[in-house]
């Protein structure tokens, strides 16, 4: 079977004629030239190749940035240092600037390291240390986000069978009273200059929302990220064993991470954990990070008795055991054996 | 012609001896297949040719099927490329676009029509196998293109889509595998737009698929539109019809999907796939539309659940949608002792629920204690959740104890319980605010403080409800000043439309302190807070329920405000006003029929008590004693509990000389039963006794009103757990 272990290639994409790289502006170029040096500068060794493709064949200089191994490592460490959110990181700023750009195959790159943002941002907030820089990011996100859904809610018809639809045939109706029941995805948006605490929950939920809707650009490396600090957040542990090991490190101090998981928060989580759990069950080490999320996720609902939660982390648990077993199904597109040939 | 081969001779063959047969003639093929293995595949063709009478295409075809099926694939796709499948489509076309407009006899028709058929058949298996042995070699987005031209030549040769009478069973089962196999190849290489494309093609068009298959393709699809990441957009034009609801994105086409596979094995239509329900019950809770979950559970036939299994989702479903009502009744059922009664996640969830409700809470307590016992081996865990909820049930049964003794003896049990979950729930805030919650109550202020102050940091102030407690507790401490600046910088983090109860907290620490200028400013900015509110978003809803701030309340406020202050006329014209509002809204409920009605009717009450008592409030401050007394005993008509019209009828009683007394007396009772805490209760219960001559009786009361002046918050604790 094919193996995604990197994400396919941009041909594949949603857009392919922004993405087939002929047809990527020389504005374009320049921007992802610039922010290719100035992250240069930022990183203590820049892959030689990634400068030089920029000037060399390579078509789309952005794409080769967003799935860059070293890069990816390298900024990735630099996030989880301790001072790594302060408003005059450099990291931060070139973030920011580089989604300000406003170019989508560099604003894929800030989204590519959302979760880790978002991971110590999340998990430093009780620490009372300086956020400005993480937080210039997600506010940067949010406006985006709201920009471009002009600040309406994302709503939607939940379906009804007694209505005939593109895929099934009903009777017509007997009154008008089958009317469509209207669910409410994500509220309307208002602009926010600052983080205000109490709204913290759903601008970084309204960020990941954005990466969701990404998320098939995104390389594995980052949804693997954003698994791990799934259960983090969770701050729950099943197993047993790990219990007696949570006690010494709770003499030494509290254990660092859980977080309030508010729905405007935990759904778009969720979503997320769907896509890394059931998108491609394929990439093993991509579906391990998502189980073990999801076994978290599944012990922190019951602690919060959280019954939505409960509900949707079940159904993931149960599908992805479905997923490990071995298939016992027939290819029901094998022709059929047999020793006489026909034709 | 000879369709496929007798199976049952395929079973009791233990020797596999392979046979090819055509034309009538069949002959083995151990000599064919000895040469492909020497990869002579022209001596192999040709012996073919001459044993079955074939011609090139059919002898090569027959070769590519023999070798796919030796498992030879990569053999397989030689054959298959040495003939031009291209070109062979190209002659099928013409010759059967003809066909329609022909005029010839009937019989005719059908004889060409089956040797088209064959023709098709044969060429069609020869590319469908082609993209197979592609597949097996992971070469899937050339195995999707070859997939793909099979269903462009059916499209072209069946322009009408294909009906049931019109094709012969192999032609189908070839046309039902593509069909099948195509949106999966696009998957498989990540080609996520054409495998969505594909799918809507498959399940769009008329391919005369059975209903496993089709199922099978409907619930690939929908996993793919749940999970894939890449949004579908709604379909084309050509295919919605008039009045037919067309899904407009992915959750929407996903979760119909879904109910027609459930709809489909309610019908016996097709094999009951549980991932079907879980897909469901994953997207209909991530879009909080668990209601309809709860319809779909409930229309699946008894025995494919077991029936707690049922009900325990079910509950899940209701709670969820914050019917707690339907899902404890639910719970009740299977947690009785001949059903599920061990069940430590329902026990767990029926605590909870009742821990909202003080007339439940002592039912809650059982549940609770229940999970408590369980709680071991691999539930170990959950054994602080129990205390948790324990610990909420008991705080909660206070609230309708019936003696003192009774009272102060759940108030410790809750603290302890709480207390005992801390250690086993480490770090889990909300924990720590309902400890806090639990100790006010207690009036033990200082561990209040504590607690408060821990929720905001470890929550880094994100949770409204925390500073507004830590604002009470220290209102309660009389420390009013610094709860201002403690509601100050709540509204700091708080967005406009949500600072409401901030606001309101805030003008009542003002009056406290006596500011009674910042006060009614105050007042008017939240007035114009919530005017603003109810414009932009229609008019007043069920306001009490959501957190949020009426208008009512505010005017009420300010009448206080006034009547305070002496200012009988402007405190008039507040009760005016929101008695004009209350026509409207009374009005504006009366339109909305749904399930909450019987919360709009006590609000309506309360609302009505609440003006007539400040009503009285005015005559009683203007010496008209006669009306006021009216007003305050309307206030209690409506609103039977309401403790300071208790109070003030009682003071009003009491001095109208000693034959009132008694009454006065059951009635400052009958107000600390409900809130024992009241000073003002106390204090008056005291001048009573006093009065009626039992010192030592009146001692206590001051004593205890003296002792409850410093621990009062602004406003109740239980307002905002």
């Amino acid at each position: 079977m094919f193996d995604h272990s990197e994400p396919t290639t941009p041909s594949s994409t949603s857009t392919p004629t922004s993405e087939h790289a002929p047809s990527i502006s020389l504005d374009s170029l320049s921007k992802t030239k610039s922010a290719v040096e100035s992250l240069s500068s930022i990183l203590s060794s820049f892959p030689s190749n990634l400068s030089f493709s920029i000037s060399s064949s390579n078509l789309n200089p952005a794409f080769s940035l967003l799935h860059d191994p070293q890069v990816a490592s390298q900024v990735s460490s630099l996030l989880r240092e301790p001072n790594s959110g302060a408003g005059d990181n450099n990291l931060c700023r070139w973030l920011y600037d580089t989604f300000q750009s406003g170019d989508p195959n560099l604003q894929l790159v800030v989204l590519r390291f959302l979760p880790i943002i978002v991971g110590i941002y999340l998990s430093r907030v009780a620490l009372r240390k300086p956020l400005a820089g993480f937080e210039a990011i997600l506010l940067a996100l949010y406006a985006h986000e709201t920009t471009s859904r002009a600040g309406q809610p994302i709503t939607m018809n939940v379906p009804n069978l007694s209505l005939p639809s593109v895929y099934h045939e009903a009777k017509a109706p007997i009154n008008n009273s089958t009317e469509l029941n209207l669910a409410v995805i994500s509220p309307s948006l208002e602009p926010h200059g600052t983080v205000r605490s109490t709204r913290r929950a759903r601008i970084v939920g309204v960020a990941l929302e954005l990466y969701h809707s990404k998320i098939y650009h995104m390389p594995v490396g980052s949804k693997i990220d954003f698994c791990d600090f799934c259960v983090v957040w969770a701050g729950q542990d099943n197993n047993d064993d790990d219990r007696d090991l949570n006690k010494e490190s709770e003499s030494n101090g509290r254990k660092e991470g859980r977080i309030q998981l508010p729905w405007e928060l935990l759904q778009p989580v969720l979503r997320i954990l769907g896509h890394c759990l059931m998108g491609n069950t394929k990439n093993k080490e991509l579906f391990d990070a998502a189980w073990a999320a999801c076994n978290s996720l599944y012990a922190r609902s019951m602690h919060d008795i959280n019954p939505k939660a409960l509900l949707a982390t079940g159904s993931l648990l149960k599908l992805g055991k479905k997923a490990m077993e071995p298939s016992e199904d027939l290819d029901p597109t094998e022709i059929r054996k047999s020793n006489v040939l026909v034709i | 012609m000879e369709l496929w081969g007798d199976h049952s001779d395929v079973e009791s063959d233990s020797e596999w001896v392979r046979k090819v047969s055509a034309n009538g003639v069949s002959m083995k093929t151990t000599e064919v297949e000895a040469k492909l293995d020497q990869g002579n595949i022209q001596e192999a063709e040709a012996s073919l040719r001459e044993g079955l009478s074939l011609n090139f295409e059919e002898a090569r075809s027959l070769l590519g099927k023999l070798e796919y099926q030796r498992g030879n694939v990569e053999g397989a796709l030689r054959v298959f490329e040495g003939i031009d499948l291209q070109a062979a489509i190209q002659r099928l076309q013409p010759s059967l676009a003809e066909k329609p407009s022909s005029r010839r006899g009937r019989f005719r028709t059908e004889s060409v029509h089956a040797v088209s058929q064959h023709a098709a058949s044969l060429v069609l298996e020869a590319i469908y196998l082609k993209a197979k042995s592609l597949q097996k070699l992971g070469r899937v987005s050339e195995a999707a293109h070859e997939c793909k031209s099979v269903l462009d030549a059916v499209e072209k040769i069946f322009y009408q889509g294909i009906l049931d009478v019109q094709v012969d069973n192999k032609l189908q089962e070839i046309v039902t595998q593509a069909v099948e196999l195509l949106p999966d190849l696009w998957k498989q290489a990540g080609f996520y737009h054409e495998a969505i494309a594909a799918y809507r093609r498959a399940l769009l068009s008329q391919w005369n698929l059975d209903n496993d298959c089709c199922a099978r393709i409907q619930k690939g699809y929908a996993v793919l539109l749940l999970y894939g990441g890449v949004e579908a957009g709604p379909p084309s034009l050509a295919v919605q019809i008039d009045g037919s609801y067309v899904p407009k994105n992915n959750l929407e086409e996903a979760i119909l999907l879904l109910m027609i596979l459930m709809r489909k094995f309610i019908l016996g239509k097709t094999q009951w796939d549980p991932s079907v329900m879980d897909h469901l019950t994953f997207a209909l809770s991530v879009c909080s539309q668990t209601p309809v979950l709860a319809k779909q559970l409930e229309e699946i036939m008894p025995g494919v659940y077991h029936r707690v299994d049922r009900w325990n989702s079910l509950a899940l479903c209701y709670s969820g949608a914050g019917q707690n009502k339907a899902a404890l009744n639910l719970l009740r059922k299977s947690l009785h002792k001949h059903e599920r009664p061990d069940d430590i996640i329902a026990l767990l969830l029926a605590a909870k629920i009742c821990s909202e409700d003080s007339h439940l809470a002592a039912e809650g307590v059982g549940y609770a204690r229940r999970a408590i016992n369980l709680a071991q081996g691999i539930d170990e865990h959950l054994k602080g959740v129990g205390l948790r909820t324990l610990g909420l049930c008991l705080g909660k049964q206070t609230k309708v104890s019936s003696s003192d003794f009774e009272r102060s003896h759940l108030q410790s049990e809750a603290l302890t319980s709480l207390e005992g979950a801390i250690p086993l729930e480490p770090n889990n805030t909300d924990l720590i605010f309902e400890l806090g919650v639990q100790y006010a109550e207690h009036r033990n202020l200082t561990a209040a403080l504590r607690c408060a102050k821990q929720f905001i940091d470890e929550t880094g102030g994100s949770i409204l409800k925390g500073w507004r407690f830590l604002a009470l507790v220290l209102s309660a401490q009389q420390r009013f000043s610094e709860a201002e600046v403690v509601t100050d910088a709540a509204l700091d983090e708080t967005a406009k439309w949500d600072q409401g109860p901030l606001l309101r907290l805030k003008a009542k620490l003002k009056f406290s302190q006596s500011l009674h200028m910042d006060a009614i400013e105050t007042y008017r900015y939240l007035l114009a807070l919530v005017q603003a509110q109810r414009k932009s978003f229609g008019p007043p809803r069920i306001q009490a329920v959501d957190d949020k701030v009426n208008e009512f309340e505010i005017w009420h406020g300010l009448a206080k405000l006034y009547s305070s202050l002496s200012h009988w006329k402007d405190a008039e014209i507040c009760l005016g006003k929101a008695r004009e509002l209350k026509q409207y809204s009374v009005e504006a409920l009366h339109t909305e029929v749904d399930k909450n009605a019987s919360v709009h009717s006590v609000m309506d009450r309360q609302l009505d008590g609440e003006g007539f008592f400040h009503g009285g409030v005015i005559f009683e401050g203007r010496g008209q004693f006669q009306e006021a007394f009216a007003a305050y005993n309307n206030a209690l008509l409506l609103e039977p509990c309401h403790v300071p019209c208790k109070i003030l009828i009682s003071a009003l009683l009491s001095k109208r000389g000693l034959k009132a007394l008694p009454v006065a007396r059951s009635l400052l009772s009958d107000a600390l039963r409900i809130d024992p805490t009241n000073r003002m209760a106390w204090y008056y219960l005291g001048m009573v006794h006093k009065d009626d001559g039992r010192k030592a009786d009146a001692a206590d009361c001051f004593q205890a009103a003296s002792m409850l002046e410093e621990s009062d918050p602004i406003e109740s604790f239980d307002s905002i757990l």
